[in-house]
């Protein structure tokens, strides 16, 4: 699928639900893992709720834009918002050692995805595009079926 | 998709019965419920979690605050019925050994 699925949400929180809808039904054609597949799920969740909470920091009328691209190995996925934009080298995740409520979105997407760029260079809002490899992770899917 | 909440009062303990998925949009409702709870009076508190297919880290946050009740007061806060998917998302937060996790909330209630 070199054709990308894009969708465009207001920046309203109960639209996540869709959106986990659509990558979940996107996933499961391309076979991807159920394990995978939730992890990826997970991520844009997270992308999507900062986008709520510290770009748009409210307004639930704003647009959400979300392109869903699996070409080759490549499961790419791009958030685009028209929000305020932020100092993307102060974006890392918060240490873990200290238990303590709020700061994981950011952990789980590092941890998740093999790619992870915010480009700010633009008039408006932020492009965040994330990576994963999924040749790994169908490969010991198969292999598990085999086994 | 909303969440849905039950609540079952023991002498001691309460059981917060957990249905739906936790987000951004629904953890506000988990955390209003469980606020009130963070009292003295109640020595265990377990939430359920069997009935949840989904929490992303909102809901984890929500959780995380029952845990630093539970370390201030020395009350009992705990977790039960995991579903993978959750505790997946727990493991990645590198928590699951953080929390007193059982599998069933009749375990939870005993300890």
């Amino acid at each position: 699928m070199a054709q990308p699925i894009k969708l465009s949400v207001p920046s309203d929180p109960k639209y996540l639900g869709l959106i986990r809808k659509v990558l979940q039904e996107l996933l499961d054609s391309h076979d991807v893992p159920a394990d995978t597949a939730r992890r990826l799920i997970l991520c844009v969740d997270e992308a999507c709720a900062n986008v709520i909470k510290h770009s748009y920091e409210g307004p639930c009328d704003e647009p959400i834009e979300a392109t869903f691209t699996i070409e080759g190995d490549d499961f790419k996925v791009q958030i685009r918002d028209y929000g305020k934009q932020c100092d993307t080298s102060q974006i890392k995740p918060r240490c873990l050692d200290k238990v303590a409520p709020g700061g994981l979105g950011t952990h789980f997407i590092n941890e998740i995805m093999d790619e992870v760029s915010y480009c700010t260079n633009r008039a408006k809002g932020t492009l965040l595009t994330m990576i994963k490899k999924l040749k790994s992770e169908l490969t010991s899917a198969q292999d598990k079926d085999k086994g | 998709m909303g969440i849905d909440l039950q609540l079952d009062k023991g002498e001691d303990s309460v059981t917060v019965t957990v249905s739906g998925d936790i987000d951004m949009s629904s953890s506000t409702k988990m955390r209003d419920v469980l606020t009130p709870l963070f009292q003295k009076d109640n020595k265990v508190i377990v939430v359920d979690l069997s009935g949840v297919g989904y929490m992303d880290s909102s809901g984890i946050a929500t959780l995380v605050e029952g845990l630093q009740w539970s370390h201030n007061s020395k009350n009992k806060f705990r977790l039960a019925a995991l579903s993978p998917g959750v505790k997946d998302v727990f493991e990645i937060a590198r928590l699951l050994t953080v929390f007193e996790v059982f599998d069933t909330k009749e375990q939870a209630l005993v300890g």
